[in-house]
């Protein structure tokens, strides 16, 4: 009996190895520059104040994700496919258009990460861009999608570096203890601010259009969808530890000391004198890892979407000529955000200022076409949203697009 | 301009939805919505016109003769017609443009490949209105747009130069049920479906979401189903087969070659295979079960059953006679066997000498006798490297008792090592 129920567990662990990789990919995705410098500027800014906001953004992340991943299954469709079916073509370009600055935006963000972190291990950002651009851009055109994601998931290995690194930093694990279990709710506006920033960094447009079409292109069967869930919640507690540990990694040393930095490269050459070079080190290292693995994956998402949206042919198991617009824009993205980052007097704080905003206007919309699909029992049959789960879930979207609402306001103000 | 029963004139869809339908008086009833049409014709006639009307939530049908002119850009309706709406229904040849192939992806038959339909070009010729085209290119995203003006006149005064229109007559137009409830059966509506290669078809599959990928395969007859999942990426073969009935996926595999079928069965999970097995017909069922009794990755598991096999002292003429009488198929007939009583292989000739040898002569003085075999556990490596090293097209497979049990084909060990390749 005993060996039976092994055998059983085995057979439910290789399933969902299988069916495992787009939600661990996407929520580690999430934690690219742009998440790293927030969450260094959550810690160094609030100590461990902030770290419980991590708990129901975590649970906004499960719920928003569990839908994009359920559609995909049930439907084999991608979002943009979705809405374009659903929603008519008017709709569909203007959201494009959105999510393609938006995107954009993220990517510069990448490629100037990519740029600071390998500057801390001085190597200059004439080098290390156009070296990074041509990496991402040959790993796509050249590979196939089996062996993209198997680097991704690698990929997702090297997030350990900031964990180990908040060890390093020696944190005091009692305060830190005391900040989950008992949090301070203090909504004066920098601490809302923060949250809001965290919350911004952490659900963005792209993840539920890069997880839903990589959930298509593995083609999983409606009654392994329980492993995809498990998949995607797995991929969000990851994602939330490792924004955890660097929170706590820059509380326990710039807070500390004082230091209030506003990159992720400032916090990890802070670190340097307070927490020793193996922790500035593997820091930096971490920023570049992430850098580098958002840049790979955020212009072949924009990409993916775009094409199907609009009816083009896209894939990476495609040729050039088989699907021009789709590794044109593929190209376009890298090579116009690498360029970017490589002009003398960049206005780097403009580009992300106008990605944001557009961001925030986009994120409701989206999340309200999702719902609104979910809900749509032609398409999603008996895996339609039950009524409960529907009632949270119209929660967790009115709170995210007040609290990005406010964010936009509180940035253009 | 319908007054003239002669005139001839194209317009989009997207120009006509959402205009003002009014009644004889010119009061407005409210808007178009949607046409249905039913296909079956080579360029098939819109039915119905779909209202939405003013103040309800349900959409009306009208039959489209109660339009008396499209006027500027107004629908007027004759006189009455206001009390002759009914409900909207929606039969199995029939389709709603907008709600069932506007936006919706559909299988261009003439390019081979799926597409995305942006606008729909119909026709109006003796007061019919009918669909001529699809549109799939940029410009009927910019029409819908109503962007398609303004990027015209600033690329002509720019570059000289006009977007390309890429319409595809409906001809070779195939629209997918987007409910997979509904099923577009009719071999009418299918027809185009069929005309494409089985390897193209499988392509289309391979590319289209879950839902439209089995109501292409459900559209196709036994022998396009047979051939086209066996070029089909075999991790497709299980949700293509469990979203069509048993008895129809028995009856696909028949068609095939049983060692084909046995490859595909072999991956099925045990309960569905044995079902399936089931119900087969009898002496194709006996075929496939011992062919399933091989395990994969063996000579065994990818043979054919399909050979000719003779006695050493049948003449060329019998064996002539002999090959008049067989249907296998083609690639297997290259070589004749000779086995004695208790199947051994004794040796082999060719079509060659069927051909060019006196009637009389009997094979065992012609054959050759040095037979290159495969056991039936021997691995497709060792098979393929014999393939390989002796340039063959065909090797015969025998059991541990050296009895001739089947034959690989070099098509079939190509087929069997697609990762070698």
């Amino acid at each position: 009996m005993k060996g039976f129920d092994l055998r059983r567990h085995w057979k439910g662990f290789l399933l969902f190895m299988a069916v495992a990789g787009p939600g661990i990919i996407t929520s580690n995705v999430d934690n690219d520059a742009g998440g790293i410098a927030t969450y260094s500027m959550a810690g160094s800014h609030f100590g461990y104040h902030l770290l419980w906001s991590l708990i129901p953004i975590m649970v906004a992340l499960v719920i928003i994700q569990e839908m994009s991943a359920r559609m995909g299954v049930v439907t084999g469709k991608g979002l943009s496919d979705l809405i374009r079916e659903r929603f008519g073509v008017k709709v569909t370009v203007y959201v494009l258009m959105g999510v393609v600055l938006t995107n954009f935006g993220n990517v510069i963000a990448e490629f100037a990460g990519i740029a600071s972190s390998l500057e801390i291990f001085h190597v200059s950002k004439y080098v290390s861009v156009p070296v990074g651009a041509i990496l991402v851009w040959i790993l796509v055109v050249k590979g196939t999608y089996r062996s993209v994601e198997k680097i991704f998931l690698y990929a997702c290995l090297f997030y350990v570096t900031y964990i180990i690194s908040g060890f390093l930093a020696r944190p005091d694990w009692g305060e830190i203890g005391k900040s989950l279990v008992r949090p301070e709710f203090d909504f004066s506006s920098g601490r809302l601010g923060m949250i809001i920033g965290l919350v911004g960094t952490t659900i963005a447009p792209w993840m539920q259009f890069y997880l839903q079409a990589s959930i298509v292109e593995k083609n999983v069967m409606t009654k392994d969808y329980k492993s995809s869930r498990l998949d995607v919640i797995f991929g969000s507690i990851i994602v939330t530890v490792v924004a955890g540990f660097i929170i706590l990694t820059c509380a326990a040393t710039l807070f500390k000391a004082g230091i209030r930095v506003e990159t992720a490269a400032d916090a990890a050459l802070a670190l340097k004198p307070l927490a020793g070079k193996y922790c500035s080190a593997l820091f930096a290292f971490g920023l570049l890892n992430a850098s580098l693995f958002a840049a790979s994956i955020l212009p072949l998402s924009t990409a993916f979407l775009v094409c199907e949206g609009l009816g083009w042919e896209n894939g990476v198991n495609k040729k050039f000529s088989e699907a021009p617009q789709f590794y044109g824009l593929y190209s376009l993205l890298i090579f116009l955000g690498a360029g970017i980052i490589l002009l003398p007097k960049i206005p780097l704080f403009s580009v992300m200022y106008v990605s944001q905003i557009v961001n925030g206007i986009v994120l409701p919309a989206i999340l309200v076409f999702m719902l609104l699909l979910i809900n749509n029992k032609k398409l999603m049959g008996e895996y339609a949203n039950k009524r409960t789960y529907n009632i949270i879930s119209w929660a967790t979207v009115a709170v995210l697009t007040v609290l990005t609402v406010a964010y936009v306001v509180s940035l253009v103000t | 301009m319908m007054q003239e029963p002669d005139l001839k004139m194209f317009l989009f869809f997207s120009e006509l939805q959402g205009r003002a339908v009014v009644d004889s008086e010119g009061r407005a009833v409210g808007k178009l919505a949607d046409l249905k049409v039913l296909l079956g014709e080579l360029f098939p006639r819109v039915t119905t016109l779909i209202v939405k009307k003013r103040h309800e939530k349900k959409l009306a049908a009208l039959n489209w003769n109660d339009v008396e002119c499209l006027n500027g850009s107004l629908v007027s309706l004759k006189p009455g017609a206001e009390s002759r709406f009914t409900p909207l229904e929606v039969g199995n040849e029939e389709i709603l443009l907008r709600e069932d192939l506007l936006d919706k992806q559909v299988v261009d038959t003439y390019g081979a490949k799926i597409e995305r339909a942006n606008d729909v070009h119909l026709l109006i010729v003796n007061r019919d209105l009918r669909i001529v085209h699809v549109d799939f290119g940029v410009r009927g995203i910019l029409r819908r747009l109503g962007w398609l003006k303004t990027i015209d006149r600033f690329t002509n005064w720019l570059f000289a130069f006009s977007l390309p229109d890429k319409i595809v007559s409906w001809k070779y137009v195939q629209p997918l049920a987007s409910d997979p409830k509904k099923n577009l059966k009719l071999n009418v509506t299918t027809r185009k479906l069929q005309e494409l290669h089985p390897s193209d078809i499988a392509d289309i599959i391979e590319e289209l979401d879950k839902a439209n990928r089995s109501s292409v395969f459900k559209m196709l007859d036994l022998e396009t189903a047979a051939e086209t999942l066996q070029e089909v990426d075999p991790k497709l073969h299980l949700s293509l087969i469990e979203t069509t009935s048993e008895e129809k996926i028995s009856d696909i595999l028949e068609e095939m070659d049983p060692d084909e079928a046995t490859d595909i069965l072999a991956d099925l999970p045990e309960e569905k295979k044995q079902r399936l097995i089931l119900t087969m017909e009898k002496p194709y069922r006996q075929t496939v079960e011992e062919l399933l009794k091989f395990e994969e990755g063996t000579a065994g598991s990818i043979m054919t059953k399909d050979f000719i096999a003779l006695r050493r002292d049948t003449t060329i003429g019998a064996a002539i006679e002999e090959f008049k009488k067989t249907t296998h198929p083609l690639e297997t007939v290259a070589y004749i066997y000779i086995t004695d009583e208790e199947k051994h292989p004794l040796g082999v000739i060719t079509l060659r000498h069927l051909l060019l040898c006196d009637r009389q002569a009997v094979l065992g003085k012609l054959m050759n006798p040095h037979l290159i075999k495969v056991g039936c556990d021997d691995d497709l490596k060792t098979v393929a490297e014999l393939f390989a090293k002796y340039k063959f097209i065909e090797l015969p497979v025998v059991d541990k008792e050296n009895a001739l049990q089947g034959i690989i084909t070099l098509q079939d060990i190509v087929k069997a090592m697609p990762e070698e390749l």
